[in-house]
């Protein structure tokens, strides 16, 4: 693993890049090609002509203060925001090179295909075997269900401590095993992209890590986003960090992306100040 | 008074700081409280044990005289209550006199449950459907409606039932149903009094009950849990199925059992519909039946004239009969309400 730049100050996370290989300067191969996105909470504009590339089975990571909008512009990327009244949104987002928000396309079918582990674990009421059946059933996936469980399951690294227990409620489980079996549930359904919105929050350091170790794992065939306010971890695992912030403007705060790009980069050599405060931690 | 509530109850001050044990300590106002609480939860406890006892009290000659036959006699007759006297066991009684339960007990299980099985998907279905669909501002609105039909006096049911609403039934509804000519849903339909008017009624008179409570439960379903469903792509209707109704199941059977309760001891509004039957059990659907609470108020006043005063220890033994049930249906709901919140539920233990 090639070691990252010598000249880190002494209060910067150091980057592990992730991989074998250092993410590319460019996103070659976008999943998301986003630019001058606009968000709107009624008269609020939460976010502000944002312009951001995710790239294929790489992990990005939005870091930025509280406030700065980098859930709601994950929750963009697979429509969760349409839940919410009173929101609009302008701009170019294409997913797999399809605008995702024009008409005719359905949210319903666009969250099978990009799926998103929350906060909070939060399985459903009802048994493990159940909380990663159900959507394949629902969703009318041909598939061998058992083996659909079972091979689920393996993958989020959990098989091992529930296979005597699926019939037991989900909430039986530790924190922890409810967040990876929220991970079990969302591969489940073959998505092609996981959106993680602070999904080791709520967790103690060790379920942290097996939490990292697993995105590590399913890079290989999915595409991860995921928002965190721990910059180690954005360190560790990610390919790409892209950095938010809240700006002042006469109409009210807004969330601006201020910069994005390779890990390494992003963490060693910022191009912009705010970007260099807020991960030395001089802000934020 | 959470200061009350809130001390550990029986520690020794002598581990505390000087001002632990100065919060720790009573004072002269804080154990005035603390008995009138006492006394105030002793209040409910001490009202129930005598009313069953002068309930088994006032049946015991009733319970003596009828023995088992109570439980097998298929009508409810006090006699003549001019003519003479007949003594079975050491009790005396109006000649003609045969008290039996069994088509009350039916007619009230039977009633309550009709109106349950109306009442429950209706009121959870409409509890949901305000929650998740109705704006928050036309929610406060349909809350009230509820409310105010929680609050109509039952006599205003009754009459509804019996002049308008089940008129209205019979001649519509009940036609169309008896004309399918299903076993015991088939048959004259009557003016509109009856077993199925009474059980639609009664199922009107419940709605509003179960359905705050649903309203209630259904709103504290976590909202990051309902995410979790849409972000799998599940519909409204899965998420529905698979995360609010699982979330709320168990106080959804405390409601059911509180609306069912509230049936099984409606009085007023069955009588009025019920057509009174006292001695047949009801053919169809349709037929005039009783309850055991209407079959009580209806024969009070005759039942005091009966010189023996075995009408009214009779009726008295139906009293005990009814409580017996609500008792019962009370503690099955308990018990199912604690087998389903056997999954760890965090929410929806109970209400």
């Amino acid at each position: 693993m090639p070691e990252p730049s010598t000249q880190v100050s002494y209060s910067r996370p150091v980057p592990e890049a992730g991989g074998a290989a250092q993410a590319a300067p460019e996103v070659v191969d976008a999943v998301f090609d986003i630019a001058d996105l606009n968000f709107w909470y009624g008269a609020n504009r939460a976010l502000r002509d944002v312009s951001l590339r995710i790239g294929r089975q790489e992990i990005t990571a939005l870091i930025g203060p509280s406030g700065c909008g980098k859930t709601t512009f994950l929750r963009c990327l697979n429509r969760m925001n349409d839940l919410l009244p009173d929101t609009r949104i302008e701009g170019r987002l294409d997913f797999d090179g399809e605008p995702l928000y024009r008409p005719g396309v359905q949210a319903i079918e666009i969250r099978r295909r990009i799926g998103m582990v929350f906060q909070k674990p939060n399985p459903f009421p009802k048994s493990i075997y159940d909380n990663v059946a159900i959507a394949p059933k629902v969703n009318g996936m041909k598939v061998n269900l058992d083996d659909l469980v079972e091979e689920s399951l393996s993958r989020a690294a959990l098989w091992n401590e529930v296979k005597d227990k699926l019939k037991q409620s989900a909430f039986s489980l530790s924190g922890g095993q409810q967040q990876r079996l929220c991970i079990a549930r969302t591969i489940a359904v073959k998505p092609e992209v996981i959106l993680m919105d602070e999904p080791c929050s709520a967790l103690d350091p060790l379920a942290t890590i097996r939490i990292e170790e697993l995105m590590t794992e399913l890079k290989s065939d999915y595409t991860i986003v995921i928002v965190t306010h721990n910059m180690q971890q954005a360190a560790r695992v990610s390919d790409r960090t892209a950095f938010f912030t809240v700006e002042d403007h006469p109409e009210g705060r807004s969330g601006v992306l201020v910069e994005s790009g390779p890990t390494h980069k992003i963490f060693t050599a910022p191009s912009d100040q705010r970007t260099d405060d807020y991960i030395t931690g001089r802000f934020g | 008074m959470t200061s009350v509530a809130e001390r550990p109850a029986g520690r020794t001050a002598s581990g505390l700081s000087a001002r632990a044990r100065a919060i720790s300590e009573l004072t002269g106002r804080d154990r005035a409280v603390r008995a009138v609480l006492f006394v105030a939860a002793l209040v409910p406890t001490a009202a129930l044990a005598f009313l069953v006892y002068e309930m088994i009290k006032q049946a015991y000659p009733a319970i003596i005289f009828n023995g088992w036959s109570f439980f097998t006699t298929k009508k409810f007759t006090m006699g003549n209550l001019y003519g003479n006297v007949v003594v079975k066991h050491g009790y005396q009684a109006a000649q003609g006199a045969d008290f039996g339960v069994l088509p009350l007990l039916f007619g009230t299980l039977v009633s309550s449950l009709i109106a349950l099985v109306l009442a429950v998907p209706v009121a959870v279905g409409g509890a949901i459907l305000l929650v998740e669909k109705v704006p928050a501002r036309l929610q406060g609105a349909l809350g009230v409606f509820l409310e105010l039909l929680a609050g109509i006096p039952s006599i205003v049911f009754g009459l509804w039932g019996i002049y308008t609403f089940g008129p209205l039934l019979s001649r519509t509804v009940y036609r169309w149903i008896a004309a399918l000519g299903i076993p015991w849903l088939s048959g004259s339909t009557g003016a509109g009094e009856g077993l199925l008017t009474a059980s639609v009624v009664l199922a009107v008179m419940i709605i509003p009950i179960v359905a705050s409570i649903a309203r209630e439960l259904v709103r504290s379903v976590p909202a990051v849990s309902k995410e979790g469903a849409v972000a799998l792509g599940l519909t409204p209707t899965e998420t529905i199925r698979f995360v609010t109704i699982p979330y709320v199941r168990t106080g959804l059977i405390a409601a059911a059992v509180l609306g069912w309760a509230r049936a099984l001891g409606e009085t007023i509004a069955v009588l009025v519909i019920s057509g009174d039957a006292l001695n047949i059990y009801p053919h169809s659907i349709f037929d005039p039946f009783s309850t055991m609470a209407a079959t009580i108020a209806a024969f009070l006043d005759s039942a005091l004239t009966d010189s023996t005063g075995m009408a009214i220890h009779a009726l008295a033994e139906v009293g005990l009969v009814l409580l017996a049930v609500t008792f019962l249906t009370n503690l099955g709901g308990r018990l199912l309400a604690r087998r389903f919140s056997d999954a760890g539920l965090p929410v929806g233990r109970g209400v």
